[in-house]
């Protein structure tokens, strides 16, 4: 070391200049800047400042205009007219409807194998537009939530006719657009309006990403910390943590097939057991909300009066008794999870929790790939793990109604129950949103007492920046829209 | 030599093709449809039957396996399954890095291993000695994954001198080449001086002390000379590790290289793009030990002779 040390201090004279770029540390880097074929969390965010969508959502998860502002002409036929005073593409060219019917159009031509084709597919007839800002969608059959499903970035068509690479050198009429992506961990985007720069830079190990921020190679994150290291930070001088709450719902899952966790009173017993308020308050931080169902209280078709789930070991050790076991003669489970050493640690404060009534749990942790895997097959009889992003009640059809097993959809309990598939089915039907969210109401009761699902938390989004950060605010399904309006304070 | 390094050659060729055929049908038994990863969990068995024969996937495996050898003899990889990029571009983009933190990684394992191990081996059993290789048995055991953050911690946190990670100018190299280069500095240190020991105590040099020969140049014109073989074969392996991507200390450093790239693929199961880096790793490992096997033969007559023979 010693003999290296001259070495250290030539390098250490030969420091790389600060561009002013506002740099924003993440743990993983998008894998795609083309929206249209976009699935993961990190592309998704980022190509919210790169392109403009027709819709967007409201606080309450309600979809609300953002490009364009529609009329239902018919449950058949929607219109939607373009914003008048909508930004140009960053090529300087004027978007028109002609651009959204081609974004559209690529989409759902099935050689073209968009992850985002089967949703829109089911839903619309064919495009139409009518001059430059107008643009009709006509639809298969009727669907009250089709406006939600129109969040996809839009493309110039001039450039997706010429398969211009989206994906590497993205093009849109967002407030950001590209500078340079240099290679994996840094992309560098510019705020058109101030031509403010931003760099993300991947920083997969969250330690260093602290080291990172508290030496100030960073300026910012958000999420993607343990919980301890939250706390290390809110210790240091010249950095702030702000929370915000989110909508990421974590839960423990159950194979309905099988002969232990296909019992109700087992399942009742789980979650009877599990003292939800420590974890969050311990494991957590407080950087939580105790969850009753999938959809938050504050969700347009969500249940703010539904009961809450009790904290009752007693009661559970009685489920348990009446079932003939006891802490001294448990019930054998075994509990499946990722490899992550902070989910890792949540499953090991469940088995304690567990063995407390009498329910033995053996832990097994795999990578994602093989995790995933085993859940969509079936091969599990409790795990845990976190829907995200959630906006549209669909999601119920998708996850609990008896015609969507994997590979069909993600009914991964293998959950049969025709008092939920027919809530649905009225639900899907209904020719109001206010009557479908009475019925989606009903239907989370209805879940809460059948319990496919034990439902644990709604995590929160914390954003950690240093202090010449300003003007960030937290959105609710943690995009990164607050880097519209940060600014840097030197 | 020439037959010696045909010999070596058509080998290493042989290899390769094995690796790759390992490799193909390896990926093929992992758990995991590519399609449904690239299109998705909710996607229709009528899409995902249309892109599986879009990408060959349908057809037997045994033509999969011709394809994907004429796309190799092409230089034609594929494309990611997530990003949609070439993956010759993927790789090109990192074999620089990897290169450059091997190659930093190596001067610092032997500017730090040769003066180490010549000092133990000079100074054996003297306190000397002891530090040398105490600091050797500290830079094999402790991992990686903890010397990264602890040199990151000292240098970069309390001193202010480095950058804490990433790939921003000649200074960043310094942290992921001290942690590479101090674990294979330990073990080269440790075989320098067990060889050279062994060296020091052969006929001929003592027959060079004999002939008033000074100290210095004895280990420098015959001690050091006649240690290097088994050095070499340590530093050839070790390179092909470290070319092959040093995973954690990419990790550890967000350095972009080859390592990272695998275990981001491997994360996201990208598998085109995991095949070809392994690939790339195998063929990096064969090619570095072929040429390590020359060297060797071209310092030691024996080898080649006794190959021949």
């Amino acid at each position: 070391m010693l003999l290296l040390l001259p070495l250290f201090l030539l390098m250490a004279s030969c420091a790389v200049p600060d561009n002013g770029a506002l740099r924003f540390g993440l743990s993983k880097m998008p894998v795609t800047l083309d929206p249209r074929f976009s699935t993961d969390a990190t592309s998704s965010r980022i190509n919210r400042l790169l392109y403009q969508r027709l819709v967007d959502f409201d606080a309450a998860s309600m979809p609300a205009p953002s490009l364009a502002t529609w009329q239902k002409l018919t449950p058949l036929h929607y219109r939607f007219t373009l914003d008048s005073g909508r930004a140009l593409f960053s090529t300087g060219e004027r978007l028109t409807s002609e651009d959204v019917k081609a974004t559209y159009a690529f989409i759902l031509d099935a050689d073209n194998a968009s992850p985002h084709r089967l949703t829109l597919a089911r839903s619309i007839e064919r495009i139409e537009t009518r001059g430059d800002d107008v643009i009709d969608f006509i639809l298969k059959e009727a669907d009250l939530l089709f406006p939600g499903r129109l969040g996809i970035g839009i493309l110039p068509k001039t450039l997706i006719e010429s398969q211009h690479p989206f994906n590497r050198s993205p093009l849109g009429s967002g407030a950001y657009q590209l500078v340079a992506w240099p290679d994996d961990t840094q992309l560098r985007l510019k705020r058109r309006s101030d031509d403010l720069l931003l760099e993300f830079i991947e920083v997969t190990d969250p330690n260093v990403r602290v080291l990172k921020l508290m030496r100030g190679e960073i300026d910012m994150m958000q999420n993607d910390l343990p919980p301890e290291l939250i706390r290390y930070l809110s210790n240091e001088p010249g950095i702030m943590i702000s929370h915000g709450a989110g909508a990421n719902f974590a839960y423990l899952g159950f194979n309905m097939e099988d002969e232990f966790t296909g019992v109700l009173q087992v399942r009742e017993a789980i979650s009877l057991a599990l003292d939800r308020d420590s974890i969050i308050q311990y494991v957590l931080g407080n950087s939580a909300r105790p969850a009753n169902a999938l959809l938050p209280p504050d969700h347009w078709a969500g249940v703010p009066a539904l009961h809450q789930i009790a904290y009752d070991p007693a009661a559970a050790k009685a489920l348990m008794s009446k079932l003939g076991y006891s802490v001294e003669k448990p019930l054998h489970l075994t509990y499946k999870t990722s490899s992550d050493p902070f989910r890792l640690r949540l499953a090991t404060v469940i088995q304690q929790q567990l063995a407390e009534v009498g329910i033995k749990v053996e832990l097994k942790s795999y990578d994602w790939g093989t995790f995933y895997g085993d859940i969509k097959a079936g091969r599990f009889q409790m795990y845990s793990l976190m829907w995200v992003g959630i906006k549209l009640p669909d999601i119920f059809r998708y996850v609990f109604h008896s015609t969507a097993v994997p590979p069909e959809g993600a009914n991964r309990g293998r959950f049969i129950d025709a008092e939920t598939d027919r809530l649905i089915e009225t639900a899907e039907a209904a020719n109001t949103i206010e009557k479908q969210a009475v019925l989606y109401q009903q239907l989370q009761h209805h879940l809460l007492q059948q319990l496919p699902f034990v439902p644990l938390w709604y995590e929160d989004h914390v954003f950690i920046a240093r202090d010449h950060v300003a003007g960030y605010t937290i959105a609710r399904d943690g995009n990164y829209d607050g880097l519209l309006d940060v600014q840097r304070n030197d | 030599m020439l037959s010696f390094i045909i010999s070596r050659l058509l080998s290493a060729v042989f290899v390769i093709f094995g690796v790759s055929c390992l490799v193909f049908f390896l990926i093929h038994l992992v758990p995991g449809d590519p399609v449904e990863v690239m299109l998705g969990e909710s996607s229709q068995p009528a899409d995902r039957e249309a892109l599986r024969a879009a990408l060959g996937l349908d057809q037997p495996i045994l033509v999969q396996l011709v394809n994907y050898f004429n796309g190799l003899l092409h230089f034609d990889l594929g494309e990611s399954l997530h990003s949609k990029r070439p993956i010759v571009d993927m790789l090109m983009e990192r074999i620089p890095a990897t290169a450059t933190l091997a190659a930093a990684g190596l001067v610092v394992a032997v500017v730090i291993a040769f003066p180490l191990g010549i000092m133990a081996a000079m100074k054996k059993d003297t306190a000397w000695d002891s530090g040398a290789m105490f600091f050797s048995l500290f830079g094999i055991s402790i991992p990686n994954f903890w010397m990264g953050p602890l040199l990151i911690l000292f240098f970069s946190l309390w001193l202010g001198w480095l950058p804490v990670s990433g790939q921003s100018g000649i200074a960043s190299l310094v942290l992921p080449a001290l942690t590479l280069g101090t674990a294979l500095a330990a073990i080269l240190a440790r075989m320098i001086r067990a060889t050279l020991l062994e060296v020091m105590g052969e006929d001929y040099i003592r027959t060079a002390r004999a002939k008033g020969l000074s100290e210095r140049a004895i280990i420098m014109n015959h001690g050091l000379k006649n240690a290097m073989l088994p050095v070499i074969t340590l530093l050839g392996l070790q390179l092909g590790a470290l070319l092959g991507g040093a995973m954690i200390t990419e990790i550890v450093f967000s350095w972009p290289g080859i390592g990272q790239l695998t275990i981001d693929a491997i994360n996201r199961r990208d598998y085109p793009v995991v095949q070809a880096c392994i690939l790339l790793i195998s063929l990096t490992y064969v090619v570095v030990n072929t040429l390590t096997d020359l060297v060797y033969a071209w310092m030691d007559p024996r080898i080649r002779l006794g190959n021949a023979q």
